[in-house]
């Protein structure tokens, strides 16, 4: 019986005298609260088939809770709201109120929407942090899209932690709730067509027999599938880069349902000022995506580091792309960095892409989606940042770590430009 | 596109022959501004890229889903 005791008595100790203490992967519970507003305008909208106002702004606030459940294993909660207003987007029903013009906004129903989405993420890493495992879920939903995701990714560092290996997959299952140009709906199944209230209260001009392309979409389900690999490594105490490697697979409706298109082969018929849909655009249901993109980040001296960003882009719809960045983040005290930033980006356009009144009535797949033509974009953006690593400044139990003000304006090589304000506030719990 | 992979493979090479870094050497590739990754305050940046632009990825951003972009 003393024998036994004893033994068990120097397992216990022998255990103990070689624990070896472990850092948690999150100390303490964090929130980050980011909030945006952003505007945009210009003079190609996809709404109304390649001309128009694109004016649109919207406001996003999401919070992110990263709670550590044990030494090991972090929960993170992610919830956010985005709401819009667009005066494009309101002409897909023009003829609400006073005379209908595509450079003019709508009070239609579609003028604003609301977009929400929660997302909730789990990780698990190793004793000796070299094996990071995590998986989340998602749901986001709009008046007309509603969104399912699931994910999960594995990450392997090795080589004292200078080297790290990644891969990562996401499903994400959606469904339209498709909304159509309001003059095309008596041309869908079981409609009036020109017996409708819409063309006897109002006069057609132009060509008076407005016969439309039309159908409603019997599939509104749109999947996407992405895996994705990544690569780090330290090259220097001053200089690390990384490399990506993304694949997409989309299919089912992956146009858009109020987008229209005007053929250049059928006569235009107009409502005040508003030339009626031939029809909406029509693209392939399926699309495949690969980027690959590399990142190298040079810690110059305390005060200066070189962030830098490249990415060529292509897919099998014909859209070839180059990304390239540069932030350059100065140090001006202890507590408070700068953030000059530039960003090129430029893309040919796809396959399917026609001005407005370049697609014909002949033609199987068409957009006058200007996202999709060819254009050359430039970005400049400044920020500052203000960091207390003590996080003095309290909010109840949170104490205040950063604050992080940025501003972007995006400008591309046709009439579109667009600006946005972001912000962030990070906290601690105490 | 075999060139281009023969190019990535020796970009992989040549970064994994480099020296290793000693975890007390770390201090300034630990310094926030040097993470491989955009400021969570960019986010909204990145998805509002990811509406306009046909290219996503690469980036840590979203490649689909979600929303009615791309």
């Amino acid at each position: 019986m003393c024998v036994f005791a004893f033994a068990k008595a120097y397992s216990q100790t022998s255990q103990d005298s070689t624990k070896v203490y472990k850092k948690r992967v999150l100390e303490t519970t964090e929130v980050d609260f980011l909030s945006s507003y952003y505007s945009q305008d210009g003079d190609n909208a996809a709404v109304s088939g390649g001309i128009g106002t694109e004016e649109l702004t919207d406001v996003t606030g999401t919070f992110v809770v990263s709670i550590p459940l044990n030494d090991d294993d972090v929960l993170t909660i992610d919830a956010g709201v985005s709401a819009y207003t667009s005066a494009s987007s309101s002409n897909v029903g023009p003829f609400d109120d006073g005379p209908a013009d595509p450079f003019q906004a709508s009070s239609g129903a579609s003028a604003s929407d609301l977009w929400a989405n929660v997302t909730g993420s789990y990780s698990h890493s190793s004793d000796d942090r070299n094996d990071i495992w995590s998986a989340k879920i998602s749901v986001s939903t709009e008046y007309d899209y509603f969104s399912a995701g699931v994910g999960g990714s594995y990450t392997k560092l090795f080589n004292e932690k200078n080297t790290e290996l990644s891969v990562s997959g996401n499903v994400y299952i959606d469904t339209w709730n498709a909304i159509y140009p309001t003059e095309l709906r008596p041309f869908g199944e079981g409609g009036n067509g020109l017996n409708n209230r819409l063309f006897t209260q109002n006069t057609i001009t132009g060509n008076t027999n407005y016969a439309p392309r039309f159908s409603e979409f019997a599939d509104e389900g749109r999947n996407s599938y992405s895996l994705g690999f990544g690569f780090s490594q330290i090259l220097h105490k001053n200089v690390q880069g990384s490399l990506a490697l993304d694949f997409v697979q989309q299919q089912g409706l992956l146009s858009t349902p109020f987008q229209r298109v005007y053929f250049g082969d059928v006569a235009d018929s107009f409502i005040d000022n508003f030339q009626l849909a031939d029809a909406i655009e029509r693209l392939p249901d399926s699309r495949f995506k690969v980027a690959v993109g590399g990142r190298l980040n040079w810690f110059l001296n305390e005060t200066f580091t070189v962030r830098t960003f490249y990415r060529y882009y292509f897919d099998d719809w014909g859209i070839n792309s180059h990304t390239a960045s540069i932030e350059i983040p100065v140090k001006i005290t202890d507590k408070f960095t700068l953030y000059p930033s530039y960003r090129f980006y430029n893309q040919t356009a796809a396959d399917y892409f026609r001005p407005y009144e370049g697609a014909l009535s002949t033609d199987e797949f068409y957009t006058s989606d200007y996202d999709l033509s060819e254009y050359s974009a430039n970005q400049f953006g400044f920020g500052v940042s203000y960091t207390d690593i003590f996080a003095k400044a309290h909010l109840w139990k949170f104490g205040l770590k950063s604050i992080d003000l940025k501003f972007y304006q995006y400008d591309r090589d046709t009439t579109f430009s667009s600006s946005i304000i972001t912000t962030g506030f990070k906290f601690v719990m105490d | 596109m075999m060139k281009k992979i023969i190019m990535l493979t020796m970009i992989t090479c040549f970064f994994s022959s480099c020296v290793v870094v000693k975890e007390y050497e770390k201090v300034n590739i630990n310094d926030p501004d040097m993470a491989l990754a955009d400021k969570k305050c960019d986010r909204n940046v990145t998805t509002a890229h990811s509406y306009r632009e046909a290219a996503v990825g690469a980036n840590g951003g979203k490649t689909g889903g979600g929303c009615g972009c791309n």
